[in-house]
């Protein structure tokens, strides 16, 4: 069968199945059709957004009309004191909870990557993954229950739970980039350090993480990403006063909106493309 | 790096950090959950620690409140469960829809192209859902742009009430998933070899034909994971129903946090939550034993 | 160097490996006993399988014997990791680290050892000119070229200076050409550093033309270790005679046997001397199985040399050609003949006989 399509070049299918469109090459890839849904499908993408972002630039207080170009909304959001605090402690948690949801997932990825399988690893793996698979409600009910027992016993309202919960949810984001890049690695090249009188330590620290860093960095963006992105959880942890960037615009959009809602969502979308576009360059650099 | 004399002790200790963390603030609070579902509602919330299958009961049934012993079915709850699980249907029918294609347009462009549509596909799946659903939100509010837009071209008269509705929520879901559809199809179509389908039209196969027998069957796998990714938050969502339902029309997610706010009736919370697990996790057996027989006889 | 030749390098006694355990135990490699020379060129050769990549990871450190003993320079090293024995290894695939530069590849070693920055900047640059890339010292691995990479992993695993340096089949990602030029340059790398080398390959032809000595193995076993004219000629086993060069065998009776020679009866009834591997001592009347190699008969006469036969057909090969017989007792024959013009190339079906050059005859054990 491959011998018969091979002596097809698919020129001369063309003059042979299709005489009248002599002059283009039939083209497998195309159906038709599926290009203009395709085009209609990033449009419905990213109109929205735009949208979005066209107005957090009106002067005008409303959708329904375009008041000229003003960055007075931004100007509103940057004076709002409550905005300001909310923006601080969600990137101060991101940064805490990737932190250690990365270190922990480096050695949980180097304790269950290119090792013999062995008891109980299937269990870790679950472990790992659940809160890929469980429904953000779900835990988030969960981590109310529990957190609420310890902060009656305890008498504890601080930020450790909502680091713990938020740590607990990035790890399997900060997991996967880790330990495929791990899986990929090749392993004669630690070997190779041994065999060139490498110590365990050595090899680990010449090879193995300098190797490993671009999966360690996705590994934190991705869980940076993820913590920012946490309103659920958040929602149901918080404690008085801990709101969160997502957690005080989910409130508010119960609210009357204006204008400063969209200047704070292009801001925040903004920071989400530069850690993605980073993450993207970083991933795609490995091939 | 002899392994095979070492014990296993090294990794899991390697592993034990990531581990606490987890069964403390994911896996062991589930098992509270699943505890708190048998037990008597308190007074201003929380539980008393009484068994009580009363949680259980409320989910499906309901008591006349003059009479305890007059039982008759909650409507209210079974619409709300079957409007989730409707929904969510509805919202992977329409990621499919919309994503096949797509995913088939970024898998055939030049390789130098391809990885711009894939970023302009990634970008979304990794900005806040949050924001995403605030902007369809604008987007349909009565004062939003649609409304706008239709007024000023003189479409109609006064605006369409589109937010707070199944169309909102279903509008609101389809958008957010989009790229949990997007990616794993993309993701099997990279891996097809277009060398069958060069057979299949050399087999005097139409456009038709060639994507109901080659490329159909050959990219299954991914439609079937991409599904699984979006039913699974879709029937968990709880954030898109909220500002886009309004309130009103609630979806399962809404349910559930009705009873740990208003509600005060935690065991009923705690025994919904479990419920949604059960639908997820039969979701995701689904998915395996579909893997399994995708794969078992293709090669036997 | 050469007055220290001959004493031995490597001694391994008894060794096997066994992986796994109970009922999927798999035996890697059994009760091998070998000794390497200093300074010699030593091949593994086998099929796939053979276990001779074990033994060489064996040597390495990757892999602890099951059992037996492994001694480097008379130093028991049985029980030490690979970064505490005196033993580099050129891998498969090279193993260059990719995100080092070439220099920085070819240091690695001796900066793993603790020498000095001067130290191991000279060996570098010494090491980069022995295998002539000094021009790309700072390039990465994936911007240099198949050959280029080998020459690097080769700089790399001689610049800490090993005894031994062990190469795990290090030209088969290479194309032809290339190959046969990294098989004499190996050559000369190791006349000029002197150094032990144990090679390992599938490749017989490899094997012969490189080694100074070479181990068949098959089945976790050394069948037998030798020069490889001693391989080629006098091999003890059917397997080592099949698995080199091409080979005819005939199953002939004894005649009378006489310490390493016997004479035996070829079909069709003439007698011919034969040798014997050592260990096998057929009594008369025995049934055993020569081998002859197809540039040992020669085309005479019908009638004439000890065997009769019937062509079936002639392949040209360029410089030679081979001639394809039936035995008279219809046992197949083939016979390679140098292409010097002089001779026609007989006709399909005609009958010739055949010479056998003197010791020509090896019996072989199954």
């Amino acid at each position: 069968m491959a011998e018969a399509t091979g002596r097809y070049a698919p020129a001369d299918r063309t003059t042979v199945a299709k005489p009248r469109r002599r002059a283009r090459n039939f083209d497998v890839r195309h159906l038709p059709g599926f290009g203009a849904v395709a085009i209609f499908t990033f449009f419905m993408l990213y109109a929205p957004i735009l949208i979005l972002v066209v107005f957090s630039f009106n002067a005008a207080p409303s959708q329904a009309q375009w008041g000229g170009f003003s960055l007075q909304w931004y100007e509103a959001a940057f004076n709002n004191r409550q905005v300001r605090e909310v923006s601080i402690r969600s990137l101060w948690l991101a940064l805490v909870a990737s932190g250690i949801a990365t270190t922990v997932a480096t050695l949980a990825a180097l304790g269950t990557t290119r090792v013999r399988r062995f008891p109980g690893q299937t269990m870790i793996y679950a472990l790992i993954n659940q809160p890929l698979m469980v429904p953000e409600i779900v835990t988030g009910v969960a981590l109310l229950i529990f957190f609420a027992a310890i902060k009656v016993q305890t008498g504890y309202t601080g930020m450790g739970y909502l680091v713990a919960a938020h740590t607990a949810f990035c790890i399997p984001f900060a997991y996967l980039p880790i330990r495929a890049r791990l899986e990929t690695m090749d392993i004669t090249l630690e070997r190779a350090a041994a065999d060139l009188y490498a110590s365990p330590f050595q090899a680990f620290r010449h090879v193995t993480l300098p190797l490993l860093v671009p999966g360690i960095v996705a590994g934190f963006m991705l869980g940076f990403v993820i913590s920012l992105d946490a309103v659920v959880i958040t929602e149901f942890v918080k404690s008085a006063g801990q709101d969160t960037l997502p957690t005080y615009m989910l409130g508010q959009l119960r609210r009357n909106i204006t204008p400063e809602m969209n200047a704070i969502a292009t801001l925040f979308l903004a920071l989400s493309l530069c850690i993605v576009t980073a993450f993207f360059l970083l991933t795609r650099k490995r091939g | 790096m002899a392994e095979p004399r070492e014990s296993h002790r090294w990794k899991w200790l390697l592993c034990a950090p990531a581990l606490t963390i987890l069964v403390l603030a994911a896996s062991g609070p589930l098992l509270i959950v699943l505890v708190y579902s048998f037990l008597t509602p308190g007074n201003m919330g929380g539980v008393i620690w009484e068994f009580s299958t009363e949680g259980w009961f409320r989910v499906f049934f309901r008591r006349d409140i003059f009479d305890p012993a007059d039982v008759s079915l909650n409507t209210a709850h079974l619409t709300i469960l079957w409007r989730s699980v409707w929904l969510s249907l509805q919202t992977t029918v329409i990621c499919a829809v919309l994503g096949f294609p797509t995913a088939w347009f970024i898998a055939t462009r030049p390789a130098n192209t391809r990885t711009v549509w894939l970023f302009l596909i990634t970008i979304p799946f990794w900005t806040n859902l949050l924001i995403r659903t605030f902007a369809i939100q604008e987007l349909i509010r009565n004062s939003g742009t649609i409304n706008t837009l239709l007024i000023w071209a003189g479409v109609i008269d006064a605006p369409i009430q589109m937010l707070f509705s199944e169309f909102a929520i279903l509008l609101g879901m389809a958008y957010v998933f989009l790229p949990l559809m997007v990616l794993p199809l993309y993701a099997a179509m990279d891996k097809l070899d277009f060398r069958l389908v060069e057979a299949g039209y050399d087999l005097y196969a139409s456009r038709l034909q060639v994507l109901r027998h080659v490329i159909l069957p050959l990219v299954k796998p991914g439609f079937i994971a991409g599904s699984i990714l979006v039913f699974i938050p879709s029937i968990g969502a709880y954030v898109t129903p909220r500002v886009l339902g309004g309130g009103r029309t609630l979806m399962l997610g809404n349910l559930i946090d009705l009873q740990f706010g208003q509600g005060r009736n935690w065991p009923l919370g705690a025994a919904l939550a479990i419920t949604l697990l059960v639908i997820v996790v039969a979701a995701l057996l689904f998915y395996l034993r579909t893997l399994n027989r995708e794969e078992g006889p293709r090669h036997g | 160097m050469k007055d220290t030749r001959n004493s031995p390098e490597i001694e391994i006694a008894g060794l096997s490996k066994v992986f796994g355990a109970g009922a999927s135990a798999f035996t890697a490699l059994s009760d091998i006993d070998l000794t390497i020379a200093q300074g010699e060129f030593f091949t593994l050769l086998g099929p796939s399988g053979c276990g001779k990549t074990t033994l060489l990871r064996v040597i390495a450190g990757f892999e602890q014997p099951s059992d037996g003993s492994l001694r480097i320079n008379a130093q028991e090293v049985a029980g030490k990791g690979p970064n505490a024995r005196p033993v580099n290894t050129v891998f498969q695939n090279y193993a260059l680290f990719p995100h080092m530069s070439v220099a920085q590849n070819i240091g690695f070693g001796l900066k793993m050892l603790g020498r000095a920055r001067s130290e191991i900047d000279a060996t570098v640059d010494e090491m980069l000119a022995l295998v002539q890339m000094a021009h790309l010292a700072d390039r990465k691995p994936a911007e240099i070229s198949g050959g280029q990479q080998q020459r690097v992993a080769l700089a790399r695993a001689l610049a800490p200076r090993p005894r031994v340096l062990l190469l795990d089949e290090p030209l088969s990602a290479l194309d032809l050409k290339l190959r046969k030029g990294m098989q004499s340059e190996l050559k000369r790398l190791q006349g000029e550093t002197g150094i032990t080398f144990v090679f390992v390959t599938h490749d017989q032809e490899e094997a012969l033309t490189m080694s100074d000595r070479i181990a068949v193995m098959s089945e976790g076993r050394i069948l037998q270790t030798g020069t490889p004219h001693e391989i080629y000629h006098r091999p003890r086993e059917r397997f080592v005679a099949d698995f080199i060069g091409d080979t005819n065998f005939l199953e002939v009776e004894v005649a009378e046997a006489d310490g390493a020679a016997a004479q035996v009866k070829l079909p069709g009834g003439a007698l011919h001397s034969a040798r014997l591997p050592g260990g096998l001592r057929p009594g008369a009347g025995a049934r055993v199985t020569v081998v002859i190699r197809p540039e040992q008969a020669q085309l005479v006469a019908p009638g004439q040399g000890v065997l009769a036969a019937t062509v079936e057909k002639s392949v040209f090969f360029g410089t030679d050609t081979h001639v394809h017989l039936h035995l008279e007792g219809g046992a197949p024959f083939i016979l390679r003949r140098q292409n010097t013009g002089a001779m026609p190339e007989p006709d399909p079906g005609s009958a010739v006989g055949l010479a056998l050059a003197e010791g020509a005859l090896q019996v072989v054990g199954d």
